[in-house]
């Protein structure tokens, strides 16, 4: 039913993606997965008739080779772009999206399917809040609702997950499979999620401009097992991640059964790619025993509690992960933390100064590298650009900020990107960078707001490596939220909070003792749902 | 075309504007800039300083100080002073312009020879010299013509119509001109580059709304906005600066809603080549602010100009325009003048020129 032949689309210099063909019958989801910057989105838009290309499409007996040629299935087709809620006017409520976009794609309103659209969404009771006050994935679930609503026939979804906390993906996610069954469509999903890959019936795997594998999750897997071994080790060789091993030479290790992701990591390994080493001096740190030390922290919108007497203790060289669904208060809360947002009530020590003003902050500038949800980078700027001015902010000499460029976009993989435009790179590549700005300073603590949301697996790997790393030679300590609650693993303790109240705050480890046999997005599952 | 969708967009952009502010941008920006413009250029043009060095010592000479010194816009020292201790003066700024009546100045107008006078004018402020050049020619002019001698310099078309000398006359319809030029055509480039900014530019290309209905969505609301704002001019230059208004509302009023037409067309240009909204706004300014002083008749009158920039002055929309502006304001020809009858048909043709290529160069899909 929809047919794809031949497809490359290119860019000023450069080939987004080259010569991609393959079917999909109606009622069929299509995963795309593969690494940032691999040609998902390019194909993306190919197929949505938003992106001149070369081939030929046809869906459902209309054929097309440009966009201008693809305007007769554009009633019958939704694209959700890659972004945190890119296609949303932040001056716009809620109820407001639905009426533009129930209007411009000439849909009769239905009460009951809005209504299912909106719960399912977790929005039902903030119709009238402006999209601009969403919490990120709040805005990437309007964005994929609204995409739903005019019930097409082709949808096409880029990343729709990416910020999106573990209970609403499993939602979405139940949504999606519903809607293809009874109106019988065609989904193009792209994922960094594997275990939502798993769930798709057919899956491309994209590298440099080209699917280089396809077929059912179970098919990829199987022609990975050879080299899938138990446990983590440190070696040029072999990449670890989620307690597993891939290796390419065989290892004195017991295998495994392998994880989808393994297919990335094999593939870097055949491709002659090594494990990036990652090993920093010992430096030592003299601090207090606890940095951050937050007591009853509120903040209010208006009537709306965002954060609700919160307590969190950040002790020195420890990762603490922030965990909680959308709209939680964690990225309020680190506003807080910050000094971005006032505090309406509570405490704060920040290495163990009590902050009450903006000068109690001023000096401690300098220790605190932050990474917001919504980079705040300089989009007239290009990448390597961005990078020297924060650096000078930061006073860092020209020989150093030279230093630190080459160090970081070498270790995170973005030095052929450097000459570009934010808004011109792909959302992981953003996020690298946007990190390595955090990291510029040498700061003492670090708040990461979703730090690995939309990188891929490698880039992944890499980062937590290296934030392990750091946390242990430099004695770094580390706030992180994240939606990967594999991820979670890799902190040493968490704080969960539910509609802007703590309702953990426990060691990793503990945590595991206590459910035995459960994995940890099970555990969180059971605290959200409060069966714990 | 389908009207609801239409609606739904414009619904948005009003609550769009509204809701981000921009909406003080379209009315206070216009009205800021006429009325500072038009204070700041009237007191910068009163009471220069002049010195007046008079080698001649004849009736006449002594008559044209006299005509210096009555005039609110020259404060006159007469002084015996050499060319460069005058210059001096201008340095030290201490004085704004100074003038030279030679020896044998009476003489040799009366045997109608040539006659020179020298006028050196501060030149810091372009604006304020030009405008005093003005005055200079124009005090000159009033006494030669008092005693029978056929000049033999040009006239500022500016102050021949302006008799009463007043500044605000011929500046206000420049600024009025200049204005609207710029203003609608940076508010429409921004409706469309914001939305490339923003990425909500995905929700155009990749429905079914058409090109005619997007196009329509996001100039409409400039259009209207900005055509409140022909009357928000005209009041301010008819109540606070006193401009006299001589010709036809209809006309002044037609003439400007092409005029923001062409305005709104020149910004959709704009964001057709641009996808940031800084850029935007800088190339939407570069393009509109330079041409827009240049051939306003503000500087310097069409009528003087030669050669090449005469014919630039016919290529941009701006003379046009604010040839009907004069003579709305200060003329009163109106549709009797033929000129006046083609200009306002070749503001027709520019219009929907821009419309038009503007229309086939949007494209829905990415760059
Ligand atoms: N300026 C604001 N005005 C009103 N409400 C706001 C504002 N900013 C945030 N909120 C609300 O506060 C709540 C918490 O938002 P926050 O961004 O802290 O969530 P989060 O836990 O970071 O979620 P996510 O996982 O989606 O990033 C949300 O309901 C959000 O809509
Ligand atoms: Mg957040």
């Amino acid at each position: 039913m929809l047919e794809v032949k031949n497809v490359t689309v290119k860019y000023k210099n450069i080939v987004g993606v080259r010569n991609v063909s393959f079917k999909a019958d109606s009622g069929e989801i299509i995963g795309f997965i593969g690494a940032d910057g691999a040609g998902k989105s390019s194909t993306m838009h190919a197929i949505a008739g938003v992106k001149r290309f070369e081939g030929e499409i046809i869906f459902r007996g209309q054929v097309y080779h440009s966009p201008k040629e693809a305007e007769k299935i554009k009633p019958q087709l939704s694209l959700m772009p890659q972004g945190l809620g890119l296609v949303l006017y932040d001056n716009l409520s809620v109820k407001e999206h639905f009426e533009f976009f129930r209007n411009i794609r000439e849909v009769k309103r239905d009460i009951e399917y809005e209504k299912r659209l909106l719960n399912m969404a977790g929005l039902y009771e903030f119709q009238d809040r402006l999209a601009g006050h969403l919490s990120g994935g709040m805005r990437q679930k309007l964005s994929l609702i609204l995409a739903l609503l005019p019930r097409p026939k082709l949808l096409i979804l880029d990343e729709p997950t990416t910020g999106v906390d573990p209970i609403s993906r499993r939602e979405l996610w139940d949504i999606v499979d519903g809607f293809r069954k009874k109106e019988g469509i065609i989904a193009l999903i792209s994922t960094a999620y594997m275990q939502e890959a798993e769930k798709m019936d057919k899956l491309l795997l994209f590298d440099e401009g080209e699917v280089i594998a396809r077929g059912k999750a179970d098919e990829l897997k199987e022609s990975i097992k050879d080299y899938t071994y138990e446990g983590e080790i440190e070696s040029e060789d072999c990449f670890s991640f989620n307690n597993r091993t891939y290796s390419l030479k065989p290892l004195n290790l017991k295998k495994a059964s392998p994880l989808l992701e393994g297919v990335f990591f094999v593939n870097a390994l055949k491709k002659g790619k090594k494990n990036l080493k990652i090993e920093l001096e010992e430096k030592e740190a003299k601090l207090s025993e606890v940095v951050v030390k937050a007591e009853g922290l509120t903040k209010k919108f208006g009537s709306f509690i965002a954060d609700d007497h919160v307590d969190l203790e950040l002790k020195s060289g420890e990762i603490l992960g922030l965990l909680g669904a959308n709209g939680a208060g964690k990225t309020t809360f680190m506003k807080m933390l910050l000094g971005l947002y006032p505090i309406d009530e509570g405490e704060l020590y920040l290495l163990g100064k009590r902050i009450k003003s903006y000068e109690d902050r001023l000096e401690l500038k300098s220790k605190i590298g932050y990474m917001s949800q919504r980079f705040a980078l300089y989009e007239e700027m290009s990448v390597k650009e961005n990078m020297e001015y924060f650096a000078k902010m930061h006073d860092l000499s020209p020989k150093e900020t030279k230093e630190k460029i080459e160090y970081f976009s070498t270790l995170f993989g973005f030095k052929k990107y450097l000459n570009d435009f934010p808004k011109d790179l792909p959302l992981g590549i953003n996020q690298r960078f946007s990190l390595s700005v955090a990291l510029l300073h040498e700061p003492v603590v670090l708040f990461l707001d979703e730090p690995t949301s939309g990188v891929d697996t490698i880039a992944r790997a890499t980062f937590w490596k290296f934030l392990r790393e750091i946390k242990e030679k430099w004695k770094i300590s580390i706030l992180i939220t994240t939606h990967y609650m594999s991820e979670a693993e890799y902190c040493d303790r968490v704080v969960v909070l539910k509609r802007g109240k703590k309702i953990v705050d426990d060691e990793v480890k503990k945590l595991h003792e206590k459910f035995p046999g459960l994995s940890f997005e099970e555990i969180f599952i059971k605290y959200y749902e409060g069966s714990a | 075309m389908k009207l609801g969708v239409v609606k739904a967009y414009l619904k948005k952009e009003f609550i769009d504007l509204w809701r981000s502010k921009m909406i003080v941008m379209v009315y206070l920006i216009p009205m800021m800039v006429v009325i500072l413009f038009g204070y700041g250029i009237r007191m910068e043009v009163t009471h220069s300083r002049t010195v007046i060095i008079d080698r001649d010592n004849t009736k006449m000479s002594q008559e044209i100080i006299r005509a210096f010194s009555t005039t609110k816009y020259f404060d006159t020292k007469v002084l015996n002073i050499t060319d460069n201790e005058a210059l001096r003066l201008i340095k030290q700024n201490k004085a704004d312009l100074f003038i030279i009546i030679p020896h044998n100045f009476e003489k040799n107008l009366m045997h109608s020879r040539n006659a020179e006078i020298a006028v050196y004018i501060d030149g810091s402020f372009p604006l304020r010299a030009t405008t005093l050049e003005g005055y200079v020619q124009g005090v000159f002019l009033n006494q030669l013509e008092k005693n029978g001698v056929k000049v033999p310099f040009k006239i500022n078309q500016r102050n021949f119509f302006n008799e009463s000398m007043r500044d605000e006359n011929g500046i206000i319809p420049g600024l009025i001109g200049l204005t609207m030029l710029i203003a609608p055509a940076i508010i429409a480039a921004l409706l469309i580059v914001k939305e490339k900014e923003a990425g909500t530019i995905f929700n155009f290309y990749s429905s079914p709304v058409s090109k005619i209905e997007f196009l329509i969505a996001k100039l409409t609301p400039p259009f209207i906005l900005y055509s409140f704002n022909t009357f928000i001019l005209f009041l301010i230059a008819v109540y606070i600066f006193k401009v006299p208004f001589k010709g036809s509302f209809l006309l002044y009023f037609l003439a400007s809603e092409i005029y923001i037409v062409i305005s709104i067309g020149i910004g959709l240009l704009v964001s057709i080549i641009t996808s940031r909204q800084v850029t935007a706004l800088v190339l939407t300014v570069l393009i509109t602010v330079i041409p827009g002083f240049l051939y306003s008749g503000i500087l310097m009158p069409i009528s003087s100009m030669t050669g090449e920039s005469y014919i630039e002055a016919h290529m941009f929309p701006v003379m046009y325009y604010n040839h009907l502006l004069y003579d709305a304001f200060l003329i009163a020809q109106g549709f009797n003048s033929p000129k006046n009858v083609e200009y306002f048909f070749i503001l027709i043709f520019y219009a929907a020129a821009l419309l038009f290529i503007g229309s086939l160069l949007l494209k829905k899909e990415l760059k």
